[in-house]
């Protein structure tokens, strides 16, 4: 089971992962970043994956195409508070060079 | 049309008259009987919806009647109503334990007797509606099924055929989908120059989907590397082909190589994939020292300006090539290890000297660490020996 929650911060979007990220779950995540996106079109949408254990190709796939959906709309996605296994996934895939990565959720917030 | 074909079983006619009476003049169709054995006799010609019966009958009594239609495959769907002088809660509860569906207390009033068999003739109606659409629902079912067994095997006809041979190394692979047909995809491909061409990929995503892009994969990786060029080359066209023509979550990670036997050389590219390992002098069995042959490059398909790197690396006469796909590494056991890369590479550094044999240990190794997980991503593993 994935839990979710968003939270608004003046123009940005907080999004916050908890628990496995696969393909059993990527749609009910997918659903959430569409409608925030959709309904608040955020400057920024900051997701934090500091409770995430795992992360699986289509999670992973999941997070590229939110950044190119965030793109189109003009704003920018931050990613934040990455534990050691999610970072490694990043690395190997080189992933930590395509999205703009942020030690805290304060960083994220911050960061432009 | 007839509603439906009611029997009505009563020993005594006026009752069977005003009963087929009353049921004719609703539209039903009505046979007579005046006993349980002219009713199974009645049944033999032909098959009515519903019987009303009556429970006191010479020659067969309703009670035998029920129990006999109740208990015959053939007949046990057929609504059965008793009619009896018999009221009172617990005779209702003893004909209803005969396995009759419904009671109406004699005496009766025909306008009862007539809502009960239309209510039940709903009911019937409804069941055999479930039942066309249970039937159309497994037919469907069974098509999908079919088409999904002829895709899983046009997809083993990808795969190169075993046992794969190309200049100066033999090699073999295990496959296996996690849903009958998976997104993993290898190609070896002999080159005009004595070279090999490699490649491995896993597409995002299960099932059809994935499968569907695998083979395009494989295509792509065949017109890249018929254009010429190496690895870099081919990971950028790859690249482009597959942003070109997949969806926003849709790409591959991927490892593509370029064997060069006679300069002892191995060219390759990481495109997000596990990164293979070199046993040194693998062929030859026992404990051999290990390689990661490491790199670090974006998945396939994500963005067509990403920029690959090609590496290089030493691979010599008896080395072995392991190349794999993360659903080998990445099963969660119940205490939430994972076997991963360094626990894959400890089993594939001592390995028997045949491919076949080393990748069977693999699998049962990989399984055995698993235990009692079974794998839950698609698994493929391929192993590559080069001749001593």
């Amino acid at each position: 089971m994935l839990n979710i929650q968003t939270r608004q911060e003046g123009t940005a979007s907080v999004v916050s992962i908890q628990g496995k990220v696969n393909f059993e779950v990527t749609a009910q995540l997918r659903d959430v970043i569409r409608e925030t996106v959709a309904t608040v079109q955020p400057k920024l949408l900051a997701i934090n994956l500091e409770g995430v254990s795992f992360i699986d190709s289509s999670g992973l796939g999941l997070l590229v195409a939110a950044r190119n959906s965030v793109d189109k709309s003009g704003g920018k996605l931050h990613l934040c508070c990455l534990p050691a296994t999610v970072k490694k996934t990043f690395d190997q895939t080189n992933l930590t060079n395509y999205f703009s990565i942020f030690a805290t959720e304060q960083d994220a917030l911050r960061g432009s | 049309m007839a509603k439906g074909l009611v029997l009505v079983v009563d020993d005594e006619a006026p009752i069977r008259d005003i009963l087929s009476f009353y049921l004719k003049r609703s539209g039903y169709q009505v046979l007579t009987a005046g006993n349980g054995l002219e009713a199974l006799a009645e049944m033999g010609r032909s098959r009515p919806d519903l019987i009303i019966s009556d429970l006191r009958m010479p020659e067969m009594p309703g009670d035998e009647l029920c129990k006999r239609v109740k208990s015959d495959p053939a007949t046990r769907d057929i609504y059965f109503i008793i009619l009896s002088a018999l009221d009172g809660t617990a005779s209702r509860i003893g004909g209803l334990s005969l396995g009759a569906d419904d009671m109406i207390p004699k005496p009766f009033h025909a306008q009862e007797v007539l809502a009960k068999v239309d209510s039940t003739f709903r009911l019937i109606e409804m069941q055999k509606e479930i039942k066309r659409q249970n039937k159309e629902l497994m037919s469907f079912q069974q098509r999908v099924q079919e088409e999904m067994e002829l895709a899983a095997a046009l997809q083993m006809g990808l795969l190169p055929k075993l046992p794969g041979e190309t200049e100066g190394a033999h090699y073999t692979h295990r496959y296996l989908p996690a849903a009958g047909i998976g997104g993993d995809i290898y190609a070896v491909l002999p080159l005009p120059d004595g070279c090999t061409a490699m490649m491995i990929a896993d597409v995002s995503g299960h099932g059809v989907t994935a499968a569907l892009i695998s083979a395009m994969v494989k295509t792509s990786f065949e017109n890249q590397v018929r254009l010429g060029g190496g690895p870099l080359d081919w990971a950028q066209g790859m690249n482009e082909d597959l942003c070109r023509s997949t969806l926003a979550e849709q790409f591959a990670t991927a490892w593509l190589g370029r064997l060069d036997p006679a300069g002892n050389r191995l060219r390759y590219v990481v495109a997000g994939h596990c990164a293979p390992f070199r046993i040194v002098g693998g062929t030859r069995g026992g404990l051999q020292r290990s390689e990661v042959l490491r790199g670090k490059g974006f998945m396939l398909g994500l963005d067509p300006q990403l920029p690959f790197t090609e590496h290089d690396a030493e691979f010599l006469p008896a080395d072995r090539l392991v190349l794999y796909t993360d659903g080998l590494v990445e099963v969660e056991r119940e205490d939430r290890a994972m076997l991963e890369e360094a626990g894959l590479r400890r089993i594939c550094a001592e390995l028997p000297a045949g491919a076949e044999a080393s990748a069977d240990s693999v699998i049962a190794q990989a399984r055995a660490f698993n235990h009692p997980a079974p794998f839950v991503d698609d698994v493929t593993l391929v192993i590559l020996d080069r001749l001593a």
